[in-house]
Protein backbone atom coordinates (compact mmCIF):
# COMPACT_ATOMS: atom_id res chain seq x y z
CA UNK A 1 0.00 0.00 0.00
CA UNK A 2 2.79 2.17 1.00
CA UNK A 3 6.17 1.73 -0.75
CA UNK A 4 9.08 3.86 0.33
CA UNK A 5 12.52 3.35 -2.25
CA UNK A 6 15.35 4.80 -1.25
CA UNK A 7 14.37 7.91 -0.40
CA UNK A 8 16.36 10.64 0.82
CA UNK A 9 15.04 13.48 1.54
CA UNK A 10 17.47 17.20 1.98
CA UNK A 11 15.58 20.22 2.91
CA UNK A 12 17.24 23.56 1.40
CA UNK A 13 18.50 24.65 5.14
CA UNK A 14 20.72 21.70 3.93
CA UNK A 15 19.36 19.32 6.82
CA UNK A 16 19.66 15.57 5.79
CA UNK A 17 16.13 14.64 6.88
CA UNK A 18 15.87 10.56 5.71
CA UNK A 19 18.81 9.06 4.44
CA UNK A 20 18.04 6.01 1.82
CA UNK A 21 14.46 4.75 3.25
CA UNK A 22 12.86 1.52 2.32
CA UNK A 23 10.41 -0.06 3.57
CA UNK A 24 6.62 -1.31 2.41
CA UNK A 25 3.35 -1.53 4.41
CA UNK A 26 0.83 -3.74 3.32
CA UNK A 27 -3.28 -3.13 2.57
CA UNK A 28 -4.39 -3.24 6.41
CA UNK A 29 -1.48 -3.45 7.71
CA UNK A 30 -1.12 -1.43 11.06
CA UNK A 31 2.54 -0.15 11.54
CA UNK A 32 4.26 2.11 14.84
CA UNK A 33 7.17 4.56 13.09
CA UNK A 34 9.11 5.88 15.99
CA UNK A 35 12.47 7.25 17.10
CA UNK A 36 13.57 10.18 18.70
CA UNK A 37 12.39 14.09 17.78
CA UNK A 38 14.40 15.32 14.59
CA UNK A 39 14.89 11.78 13.79
CA UNK A 40 12.38 12.20 10.30
CA UNK A 41 9.62 11.14 11.56
CA UNK A 42 7.84 13.71 10.56
CA UNK A 43 9.08 14.21 7.29
CA UNK A 44 8.00 10.79 6.47
CA UNK A 45 4.92 10.96 7.09
CA UNK A 46 4.90 14.47 5.13
CA UNK A 47 5.98 12.63 2.03
CA UNK A 48 2.94 10.44 2.29
CA UNK A 49 0.74 13.07 2.68
CA UNK A 50 2.75 15.07 -0.39
CA UNK A 51 3.30 18.11 2.29
CA UNK A 52 7.01 17.31 0.97
CA UNK A 53 8.45 15.80 -2.14
CA UNK A 54 11.59 13.57 -1.76
CA UNK A 55 14.92 14.61 -3.00
CA UNK A 56 15.90 11.44 -4.34
CA UNK A 57 14.12 7.93 -4.00
CA UNK A 58 10.44 7.06 -4.60
CA UNK A 59 7.19 7.07 -2.79
CA UNK A 60 4.52 5.08 -3.91
CA UNK A 61 0.73 4.53 -3.04
CA UNK A 62 -0.95 1.35 -4.44
CA UNK A 63 1.59 1.49 -7.14
CA UNK A 64 1.42 4.93 -8.52
CA UNK A 65 4.69 7.06 -7.58
CA UNK A 66 3.89 10.56 -6.23
CA UNK A 67 6.70 11.72 -7.85
CA UNK A 68 4.47 11.62 -10.94
CA UNK A 69 1.59 13.44 -9.21
CA UNK A 70 1.10 17.37 -10.26
CA UNK A 71 0.34 20.00 -8.47
CA UNK A 72 -2.84 20.39 -9.02
CA UNK A 73 -3.61 16.62 -8.32
CA UNK A 74 -2.18 16.69 -4.65
CA UNK A 75 -5.87 17.32 -3.01
CA UNK A 76 -7.06 14.02 -4.80
CA UNK A 77 -3.74 11.99 -3.31
CA UNK A 78 -5.09 13.76 0.19
CA UNK A 79 -8.28 12.73 0.08
CA UNK A 80 -7.11 9.06 0.13
CA UNK A 81 -5.17 9.70 3.06
CA UNK A 82 -6.62 10.47 6.53
CA UNK A 83 -4.21 12.32 8.50
CA UNK A 84 -4.13 12.90 12.24
CA UNK A 85 -2.37 15.55 13.86
CA UNK A 86 -0.69 16.17 17.06
CA UNK A 87 -2.35 19.60 17.63
CA UNK A 88 -5.57 18.29 15.88
CA UNK A 89 -5.67 21.01 13.42
CA UNK A 90 -9.31 21.59 13.96
CA UNK A 91 -11.18 25.02 12.99
CA UNK A 92 -11.98 26.44 16.22
CA UNK A 93 -14.89 28.81 15.01
CA UNK A 94 -16.84 25.67 13.70
CA UNK A 95 -18.97 22.88 15.60
CA UNK A 96 -17.40 19.51 15.84
CA UNK A 97 -19.98 18.64 13.33
CA UNK A 98 -18.33 21.32 10.43
CA UNK A 99 -14.96 19.87 11.25
CA UNK A 100 -16.13 16.35 10.84
CA UNK A 101 -17.55 16.96 7.76
CA UNK A 102 -14.89 19.09 6.04
CA UNK A 103 -13.48 15.99 3.63
CA UNK A 104 -16.96 15.53 2.60
CA UNK A 105 -18.12 19.32 1.78
CA UNK A 106 -14.99 19.54 -0.10
CA UNK A 107 -15.83 16.12 -2.35
CA UNK A 108 -19.61 17.52 -2.62
CA UNK A 109 -21.31 14.78 -0.99
CA UNK A 110 -24.73 15.26 -0.68
CA UNK A 111 -26.36 16.60 1.98
CA UNK A 112 -28.38 14.01 4.01
CA UNK A 113 -25.18 11.91 2.92
CA UNK A 114 -22.78 14.11 4.73
CA UNK A 115 -25.33 13.68 7.59
CA UNK A 116 -25.40 9.96 8.40
CA UNK A 117 -21.76 9.90 7.18
CA UNK A 118 -20.83 12.37 9.91
CA UNK A 119 -23.49 10.76 12.88
CA UNK A 120 -21.48 7.61 11.61
CA UNK A 121 -18.28 8.74 12.34
CA UNK A 122 -18.93 10.64 15.39
CA UNK A 123 -20.31 7.67 17.22
CA UNK A 124 -17.97 5.41 16.56
CA UNK A 125 -15.55 7.80 18.18
CA UNK A 126 -18.50 8.74 21.03
CA UNK A 127 -18.79 12.15 20.56
CA UNK A 128 -22.19 12.27 18.94
CA UNK A 129 -23.80 14.10 21.51
CA UNK A 130 -21.15 16.69 21.14
CA UNK A 131 -21.69 17.76 17.72
CA UNK A 132 -22.88 21.23 17.85
CA UNK A 133 -20.68 21.87 20.15
CA UNK A 134 -17.44 24.16 19.58
CA UNK A 135 -13.33 22.49 19.74
CA UNK A 136 -12.90 24.45 22.37
CA UNK A 137 -15.55 23.38 24.57
CA UNK A 138 -13.83 19.65 24.49
CA UNK A 139 -11.01 18.34 26.37
CA UNK A 140 -8.06 16.98 24.85
CA UNK A 141 -8.94 13.70 24.42
CA UNK A 142 -12.14 14.16 22.65
CA UNK A 143 -10.12 17.25 20.54
CA UNK A 144 -8.18 14.34 19.40
CA UNK A 145 -11.33 12.25 18.33
CA UNK A 146 -12.62 14.69 16.52
CA UNK A 147 -9.82 15.04 14.46
CA UNK A 148 -9.78 11.03 14.22
CA UNK A 149 -13.59 11.29 13.14
CA UNK A 150 -12.37 14.07 10.64
CA UNK A 151 -9.81 11.59 9.15
CA UNK A 152 -11.97 8.40 8.80
CA UNK A 153 -15.17 10.15 7.52
CA UNK A 154 -14.72 9.25 3.97
CA UNK A 155 -13.18 6.02 4.77
CA UNK A 156 -9.93 6.33 3.30
CA UNK A 157 -7.34 3.00 2.74
CA UNK A 158 -4.85 4.88 4.63
CA UNK A 159 -4.43 6.72 8.03
CA UNK A 160 -1.51 8.92 9.24
CA UNK A 161 -1.25 9.82 12.92
CA UNK A 162 1.11 12.02 14.32
CA UNK A 163 2.12 11.63 18.18
CA UNK A 164 -1.94 10.67 18.40
CA UNK A 165 -1.30 10.31 21.38
CA UNK A 166 1.16 12.90 22.68
CA UNK A 167 -0.79 14.73 25.37
CA UNK A 168 -3.02 12.13 26.58
CA UNK A 169 -2.99 10.07 29.97
CA UNK A 170 -2.20 6.55 29.12
CA UNK A 171 -5.72 5.11 29.58
CA UNK A 172 -7.09 7.90 26.60
CA UNK A 173 -3.92 6.74 24.55
CA UNK A 174 -5.04 3.28 24.79
CA UNK A 175 -8.78 4.36 24.28
CA UNK A 176 -7.27 5.79 20.61
CA UNK A 177 -4.80 3.24 20.02
CA UNK A 178 -8.32 1.09 20.26
CA UNK A 179 -10.11 2.87 17.83
CA UNK A 180 -7.04 2.60 15.38
CA UNK A 181 -7.20 -1.31 15.70
CA UNK A 182 -10.74 -0.74 15.08
CA UNK A 183 -10.21 1.02 11.72
CA UNK A 184 -7.40 -1.59 10.59
CA UNK A 185 -9.50 -4.36 10.79
CA UNK A 186 -11.66 -3.17 8.13
CA UNK A 187 -8.06 -3.27 5.03
CA UNK A 188 -6.95 0.33 6.27
CA UNK A 189 -3.22 0.84 6.53
CA UNK A 190 -2.59 2.48 9.47
CA UNK A 191 0.80 3.96 10.65
CA UNK A 192 1.40 5.97 13.53
CA UNK A 193 3.99 8.02 14.35
CA UNK A 194 5.01 8.15 18.25
CA UNK A 195 8.01 8.07 20.79
CA UNK A 196 5.41 6.55 23.39
CA UNK A 197 7.19 3.56 23.58
CA UNK A 198 5.36 1.95 26.41
CA UNK A 199 2.59 1.74 24.22
CA UNK A 200 4.21 0.40 21.47
CA UNK A 201 5.25 -2.32 23.51
CA UNK A 202 2.01 -3.21 25.02
CA UNK A 203 -0.11 -3.17 21.46
CA UNK A 204 3.16 -5.54 19.52
CA UNK A 205 2.57 -4.06 16.25
CA UNK A 206 5.37 -4.03 13.57
CA UNK A 207 7.40 -0.73 14.30
CA UNK A 208 9.79 1.05 12.26
CA UNK A 209 12.46 3.15 13.70
CA UNK A 210 14.47 5.61 12.35
CA UNK A 211 17.51 7.20 13.93
CA UNK A 212 19.44 10.44 12.47
CA UNK A 213 17.42 9.83 9.33
CA UNK A 214 18.14 5.83 8.82
CA UNK A 215 15.81 3.28 9.23
CA UNK A 216 17.54 1.30 11.66
CA UNK A 217 14.45 -1.29 12.86
CA UNK A 218 11.87 -2.83 11.00
CA UNK A 219 9.92 -5.38 12.57
CA UNK A 220 8.53 -6.06 15.83
CA UNK A 221 10.68 -5.07 18.99
CA UNK A 222 11.28 -6.44 21.99
CA UNK A 223 10.59 -3.93 25.11
CA UNK A 224 14.77 -4.30 26.05
CA UNK A 225 16.01 -3.40 22.94
CA UNK A 226 14.19 0.00 23.73
CA UNK B 1 -12.56 10.64 -7.81
CA UNK B 2 -9.88 8.85 -6.42
CA UNK B 3 -6.40 8.99 -8.39
CA UNK B 4 -4.35 6.11 -6.75
CA UNK B 5 -7.67 3.89 -5.84
CA UNK B 6 -9.27 2.50 -9.08
CA UNK B 7 -12.44 1.31 -7.70
CA UNK B 8 -12.70 3.58 -4.47
CA UNK B 9 -15.62 5.63 -4.97
CA UNK B 10 -15.88 9.29 -4.16
CA UNK B 11 -19.46 11.49 -4.07
CA UNK B 12 -18.09 11.78 -8.07
CA UNK B 13 -18.32 8.48 -8.85
CA UNK B 14 -21.32 7.61 -8.15
CA UNK B 15 -23.95 7.46 -10.95
CA UNK B 16 -25.91 10.62 -11.30
CA UNK B 17 -28.12 12.32 -14.10
CA UNK B 18 -27.08 15.47 -15.83
CA UNK B 19 -29.71 17.15 -14.74
CA UNK B 20 -29.10 15.67 -10.57
CA UNK B 21 -25.37 17.06 -11.41
CA UNK B 22 -26.34 20.43 -12.91
CA UNK B 23 -28.60 20.52 -9.65
CA UNK B 24 -25.80 19.72 -6.92
CA UNK B 25 -23.47 22.06 -8.46
CA UNK B 26 -26.24 24.63 -8.50
CA UNK B 27 -26.72 24.16 -4.94
CA UNK B 28 -23.44 24.11 -3.72
CA UNK B 29 -22.55 27.20 -5.35
CA UNK B 30 -26.06 29.10 -3.81
CA UNK B 31 -24.74 27.12 -0.01
CA UNK B 32 -20.79 29.12 -0.53
CA UNK B 33 -22.41 32.17 -1.77
CA UNK B 34 -25.23 32.20 1.50
CA UNK B 35 -22.12 31.24 3.46
CA UNK B 36 -19.59 34.03 2.49
CA UNK B 37 -22.40 36.38 3.01
CA UNK B 38 -22.51 35.21 6.09
CA UNK B 39 -18.87 35.87 7.14
CA UNK B 40 -19.29 39.48 5.86
CA UNK B 41 -21.90 39.80 8.44
CA UNK B 42 -20.19 38.25 10.98
CA UNK B 43 -17.11 40.88 10.55
CA UNK B 44 -19.48 43.56 9.81
CA UNK B 45 -16.69 46.25 11.01
CA UNK B 46 -14.20 45.44 7.72
CA UNK B 47 -16.88 44.55 5.93
CA UNK B 48 -18.93 47.89 6.27
CA UNK B 49 -15.80 49.90 5.61
CA UNK B 50 -15.05 48.32 2.24
CA UNK B 51 -18.51 48.63 1.22
CA UNK B 52 -18.44 52.47 1.99
CA UNK B 53 -15.13 53.13 0.09
CA UNK B 54 -16.08 51.01 -2.91
CA UNK B 55 -20.02 53.10 -2.31
CA UNK B 56 -17.90 56.44 -2.51
CA UNK B 57 -15.94 55.24 -4.98
CA UNK B 58 -18.41 54.08 -7.13
CA UNK B 59 -21.23 57.49 -7.15
CA UNK B 60 -18.52 59.74 -8.57
CA UNK B 61 -18.80 57.66 -11.80
CA UNK B 62 -22.51 57.06 -11.66
CA UNK B 63 -22.71 61.09 -10.79
CA UNK B 64 -20.88 61.49 -13.99
CA UNK B 65 -22.84 59.73 -15.86
CA UNK B 66 -26.25 61.33 -14.71
CA UNK B 67 -24.44 64.76 -15.22
CA UNK B 68 -23.05 63.72 -18.72
CA UNK B 69 -26.78 62.03 -19.42
CA UNK B 70 -28.85 64.75 -18.17
CA UNK B 71 -26.60 67.03 -20.21
CA UNK B 72 -27.23 65.03 -23.41
CA UNK B 73 -30.49 66.00 -23.09
CA UNK B 74 -30.92 69.05 -22.57
CA UNK B 75 -28.76 69.95 -25.21
CA UNK B 76 -30.95 67.22 -27.26
CA UNK B 77 -33.95 69.83 -26.29
CA UNK B 78 -32.34 73.08 -28.09
CA UNK B 79 -33.08 74.21 -31.57
CA UNK B 80 -31.87 71.77 -34.34
CA UNK B 81 -27.86 72.19 -34.51
CA UNK B 82 -28.28 71.85 -38.26
CA UNK B 83 -30.59 74.74 -38.32
CA UNK B 84 -29.93 77.11 -41.26
CA UNK B 85 -31.29 80.88 -40.98
CA UNK B 86 -31.54 82.85 -43.85
CA UNK B 87 -32.01 86.33 -43.90
CA UNK B 88 -33.87 87.68 -46.82
CA UNK B 89 -33.44 91.44 -48.49
CA UNK B 90 -35.78 93.78 -46.94
CA UNK B 91 -37.23 95.04 -50.37
CA UNK B 92 -38.04 91.34 -51.36
CA UNK B 93 -42.10 91.08 -51.77
CA UNK B 94 -44.55 88.85 -49.86
CA UNK B 95 -45.46 86.89 -53.40
CA UNK B 96 -42.07 86.56 -53.97
CA UNK B 97 -41.11 85.43 -50.35
CA UNK B 98 -43.72 82.83 -50.58
CA UNK B 99 -42.52 81.65 -54.33
CA UNK B 100 -39.35 81.17 -53.03
CA UNK B 101 -40.49 79.19 -49.78
CA UNK B 102 -42.23 76.85 -52.46
CA UNK B 103 -39.23 76.68 -54.36
CA UNK B 104 -36.91 75.74 -51.73
CA UNK B 105 -39.57 72.81 -50.28
CA UNK B 106 -38.51 70.81 -53.74
CA UNK B 107 -34.90 71.15 -53.04
CA UNK B 108 -33.70 67.14 -52.31
CA UNK B 109 -31.54 68.52 -49.57
CA UNK B 110 -34.31 70.53 -48.04
CA UNK B 111 -36.04 68.85 -45.37
CA UNK B 112 -38.38 71.76 -44.05
CA UNK B 113 -38.88 75.71 -44.58
CA UNK B 114 -40.38 78.20 -42.13
CA UNK B 115 -40.93 81.36 -42.65
CA UNK B 116 -40.99 84.18 -40.48
CA UNK B 117 -42.74 86.82 -41.72
CA UNK B 118 -41.38 90.31 -40.98
CA UNK B 119 -44.73 91.89 -39.55
CA UNK B 120 -45.18 88.56 -37.78
CA UNK B 121 -41.45 89.69 -36.18
CA UNK B 122 -41.94 92.99 -35.46
CA UNK B 123 -45.26 91.99 -33.34
CA UNK B 124 -43.49 89.42 -31.30
CA UNK B 125 -41.06 91.72 -31.04
CA UNK B 126 -42.80 94.93 -29.60
CA UNK B 127 -44.64 91.74 -27.36
CA UNK B 128 -41.43 90.99 -25.89
CA UNK B 129 -38.70 93.47 -25.76
CA UNK B 130 -40.30 95.96 -23.85
CA UNK B 131 -39.47 98.96 -26.08
CA UNK B 132 -43.48 98.65 -27.25
CA UNK B 133 -44.22 101.92 -27.44
CA UNK B 134 -40.60 103.17 -28.81
CA UNK B 135 -41.30 101.03 -31.77
CA UNK B 136 -44.17 102.83 -33.03
CA UNK B 137 -42.37 105.40 -34.39
CA UNK B 138 -40.30 103.56 -36.72
CA UNK B 139 -41.17 104.52 -39.77
CA UNK B 140 -40.77 101.49 -41.59
CA UNK B 141 -40.12 97.91 -40.43
CA UNK B 142 -36.37 97.26 -39.59
CA UNK B 143 -36.55 93.47 -39.34
CA UNK B 144 -36.11 91.25 -42.68
CA UNK B 145 -38.26 88.09 -43.87
CA UNK B 146 -36.80 84.96 -42.01
CA UNK B 147 -36.93 81.22 -43.76
CA UNK B 148 -35.15 78.60 -41.78
CA UNK B 149 -34.11 75.69 -43.20
CA UNK B 150 -33.98 72.48 -42.08
CA UNK B 151 -31.74 70.80 -43.79
CA UNK B 152 -32.53 66.80 -45.08
CA UNK B 153 -31.84 63.74 -42.92
CA UNK B 154 -28.61 63.60 -45.08
CA UNK B 155 -27.57 66.82 -44.65
CA UNK B 156 -27.28 67.71 -40.73
CA UNK B 157 -23.69 66.71 -40.93
CA UNK B 158 -21.62 70.24 -40.68
CA UNK B 159 -19.50 70.12 -43.69
CA UNK B 160 -23.24 69.30 -45.85
CA UNK B 161 -25.16 72.04 -44.21
CA UNK B 162 -22.39 74.21 -44.94
CA UNK B 163 -22.40 73.48 -49.04
CA UNK B 164 -26.21 74.14 -48.27
CA UNK B 165 -25.87 77.54 -46.95
CA UNK B 166 -23.19 78.23 -49.04
CA UNK B 167 -26.17 77.35 -52.20
CA UNK B 168 -28.63 79.67 -50.33
CA UNK B 169 -26.36 82.40 -50.65
CA UNK B 170 -26.23 82.37 -54.23
CA UNK B 171 -29.72 83.32 -54.20
CA UNK B 172 -30.69 87.09 -55.41
CA UNK B 173 -33.00 87.32 -52.38
CA UNK B 174 -30.93 86.22 -49.68
CA UNK B 175 -29.34 89.04 -47.65
CA UNK B 176 -27.35 86.56 -45.17
CA UNK B 177 -27.13 83.38 -44.10
CA UNK B 178 -26.22 81.90 -40.92
CA UNK B 179 -25.60 78.65 -40.09
CA UNK B 180 -26.29 77.62 -35.90
CA UNK B 181 -24.17 75.12 -36.22
CA UNK B 182 -20.74 76.93 -35.23
CA UNK B 183 -21.49 77.67 -31.66
CA UNK B 184 -23.05 74.10 -30.83
CA UNK B 185 -19.47 72.61 -32.55
CA UNK B 186 -17.70 74.80 -29.86
CA UNK B 187 -19.89 73.62 -27.21
CA UNK B 188 -20.19 70.03 -28.24
CA UNK B 189 -16.37 69.97 -28.20
CA UNK B 190 -15.84 71.37 -24.79
CA UNK B 191 -18.51 69.30 -23.68
CA UNK B 192 -16.26 66.25 -24.86
CA UNK B 193 -13.24 67.13 -23.60
CA UNK B 194 -15.10 67.50 -20.09
CA UNK B 195 -16.62 64.30 -20.42
CA UNK B 196 -13.14 62.38 -21.50
CA UNK B 197 -11.48 63.91 -18.45
CA UNK B 198 -14.76 62.39 -16.63
CA UNK B 199 -13.98 58.89 -18.57
CA UNK B 200 -10.41 59.19 -17.50
CA UNK B 201 -11.10 60.08 -13.52
CA UNK B 202 -14.08 56.81 -13.38
CA UNK B 203 -11.32 54.51 -14.98
CA UNK B 204 -8.97 55.32 -12.11
CA UNK B 205 -11.89 54.79 -9.69
CA UNK B 206 -12.50 51.79 -11.32
CA UNK B 207 -9.16 50.91 -10.68
CA UNK B 208 -8.83 51.82 -6.81
CA UNK B 209 -12.18 49.80 -6.30
CA UNK B 210 -10.38 46.57 -7.59
CA UNK B 211 -7.44 47.26 -5.92
CA UNK B 212 -9.40 47.92 -2.28
CA UNK B 213 -11.29 44.85 -3.14
CA UNK B 214 -8.70 42.47 -3.87
CA UNK B 215 -6.45 44.31 -0.37
CA UNK B 216 -9.73 43.71 1.24
CA UNK B 217 -9.94 39.52 0.05
CA UNK B 218 -5.82 39.37 0.62
CA UNK B 219 -6.52 40.40 4.76
CA UNK B 220 -9.06 38.21 4.95
CA UNK B 221 -7.03 35.71 3.42
CA UNK B 222 -4.60 35.64 5.62
CA UNK B 223 -6.92 36.25 8.62
CA UNK B 224 -7.99 32.47 7.74
CA UNK B 225 -4.27 30.90 7.06
CA UNK B 226 -4.95 28.60 9.73
CA UNK B 227 -8.47 27.20 8.27
CA UNK B 228 -6.88 27.16 4.94
CA UNK B 229 -4.28 24.91 5.86
CA UNK B 230 -6.12 22.18 7.39
CA UNK B 231 -8.67 22.59 4.10
CA UNK B 232 -5.54 21.82 2.12
CA UNK B 233 -4.76 19.22 4.56
CA UNK B 234 -7.65 17.18 4.32
CA UNK B 235 -7.81 17.40 0.26
CA UNK B 236 -9.45 20.84 -0.79
CA UNK B 237 -8.28 21.82 -4.61
CA UNK B 238 -7.24 26.04 -4.68
CA UNK B 239 -10.44 26.04 -6.54
CA UNK B 240 -12.91 25.22 -3.77
CA UNK B 241 -11.18 27.14 -1.20
CA UNK B 242 -11.01 30.39 -3.39
CA UNK B 243 -14.69 30.26 -3.98
CA UNK B 244 -16.26 31.72 -0.91
CA UNK B 245 -13.70 34.97 -1.27
CA UNK B 246 -14.51 35.43 -4.78
CA UNK B 247 -18.10 35.29 -3.67
CA UNK B 248 -17.40 37.52 -0.93
CA UNK B 249 -16.00 40.27 -3.86
CA UNK B 250 -19.17 39.97 -5.71
CA UNK B 251 -20.77 40.64 -2.71
CA UNK B 252 -18.71 44.01 -2.03
CA UNK B 253 -19.55 44.54 -4.97
CA UNK B 254 -23.19 44.37 -4.98
CA UNK B 255 -23.58 46.05 -1.92
CA UNK B 256 -20.84 48.69 -2.69
CA UNK B 257 -23.10 49.56 -5.82
CA UNK B 258 -26.02 49.69 -4.18
CA UNK B 259 -24.45 52.11 -1.39
CA UNK B 260 -23.73 53.90 -4.65
CA UNK B 261 -27.01 54.00 -5.96
CA UNK B 262 -28.23 55.65 -2.66
CA UNK B 263 -25.32 58.08 -2.53
CA UNK B 264 -26.60 59.63 -6.38
CA UNK B 265 -29.60 59.26 -6.31
CA UNK B 266 -29.62 61.83 -2.53
CA UNK B 267 -26.72 63.72 -4.36
CA UNK B 268 -29.36 64.29 -7.22
CA UNK B 269 -32.27 65.38 -5.46
CA UNK B 270 -29.37 67.98 -3.54
CA UNK B 271 -28.23 69.37 -6.67
CA UNK B 272 -32.07 69.49 -8.71
CA UNK B 273 -33.02 71.83 -5.48
CA UNK B 274 -29.92 74.03 -6.61
CA UNK B 275 -30.78 73.52 -10.19
CA UNK B 276 -34.56 74.23 -10.19
CA UNK B 277 -33.43 78.00 -8.92
CA UNK B 278 -31.27 78.53 -11.92
CA UNK B 279 -33.58 76.81 -14.68
CA UNK B 280 -36.60 79.48 -13.21
CA UNK B 281 -34.38 82.10 -13.73
CA UNK B 282 -34.02 80.70 -17.32
CA UNK B 283 -37.23 79.93 -17.48
CA UNK B 284 -36.30 76.38 -18.92
CA UNK B 285 -37.73 73.94 -16.77
CA UNK B 286 -34.91 71.03 -16.64
CA UNK B 287 -36.19 68.00 -14.97
CA UNK B 288 -33.25 65.96 -14.36
CA UNK B 289 -33.31 62.23 -14.32
CA UNK B 290 -31.88 59.44 -12.24
CA UNK B 291 -30.54 55.84 -12.71
CA UNK B 292 -32.95 54.26 -14.19
CA UNK B 293 -33.94 50.15 -13.24
CA UNK B 294 -31.58 49.01 -16.28
CA UNK B 295 -28.84 51.26 -15.61
CA UNK B 296 -29.18 50.68 -11.86
CA UNK B 297 -28.06 47.06 -13.02
CA UNK B 298 -25.98 47.72 -14.98
CA UNK B 299 -24.04 49.50 -12.32
CA UNK B 300 -24.42 46.28 -10.13
CA UNK B 301 -23.04 44.14 -12.67
CA UNK B 302 -20.07 46.48 -13.59
CA UNK B 303 -19.86 46.54 -9.97
CA UNK B 304 -20.03 43.28 -9.11
CA UNK B 305 -17.82 42.28 -11.94
CA UNK B 306 -15.33 44.54 -10.67
CA UNK B 307 -15.14 42.85 -6.81
CA UNK B 308 -14.65 39.15 -8.92
CA UNK B 309 -11.59 40.62 -10.52
CA UNK B 310 -9.94 42.34 -7.47
CA UNK B 311 -10.60 38.85 -5.50
CA UNK B 312 -9.75 36.81 -8.29
CA UNK B 313 -6.33 38.73 -8.37
CA UNK B 314 -5.90 38.48 -4.78
CA UNK B 315 -6.59 34.49 -4.93
CA UNK B 316 -4.65 33.96 -7.37
CA UNK B 317 -1.72 35.01 -5.70
CA UNK B 318 -2.25 34.65 -2.02
CA UNK B 319 -4.17 31.17 -1.72
CA UNK B 320 -1.43 29.22 -3.42
CA UNK B 321 1.12 30.47 -1.67
CA UNK B 322 -0.39 28.96 1.46
CA UNK B 323 1.20 25.66 2.23
CA UNK B 324 0.35 23.65 5.20
CA UNK B 325 2.95 22.42 7.70
CA UNK B 326 2.43 19.93 10.09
Amino acid sequence: MIRFDNVDKVYSSGHHALKNVSFHLKKGEMAFLTGHSGAGKSTLLKLIALLERPSHGNVFINGHSLNTVTRRNIPLVRRDIGIIFQDHRLLTDRPVFDNVALPLVIEGYPHQEIRKRVAAALDKVGLLDKERLLPSMLSGGEQQRVGIARAVVNKPPIILADEPTGNLDPALSMEILRLFEEFNRVDVAVLIATHDLGLIARMRYRTLTLRDGHMINDGLIAEHQL
Amino acid sequence: MSLLFERRAGATDRKLSLGQRIASWWISHMRQATASLGDLWRTPGPSLMTMLVLGFSLSLPAAFYLVSKNGAQVAANWDNPAQISVFLKKNVAINHVEKLVAELQQWPTVNQVDWYSKDDALIEFKETSGFGNALNYLDSNPLPDVLVVEPAAAQQTASAAEALANELRQLDAVAMVKLDIEWLERLNAMVSVVEDTLIALATLLCFSVVLVIGNTIRLSIVSRKTEIEVMKLVGATDQFIQRPFLYAGVWYGVFGAFLSWIVTTLLLWWIESAINTLTQLYDYPIVLEGLQPNESLFLVIIASGMGLLGSWLSVQQHIRAIEPTS
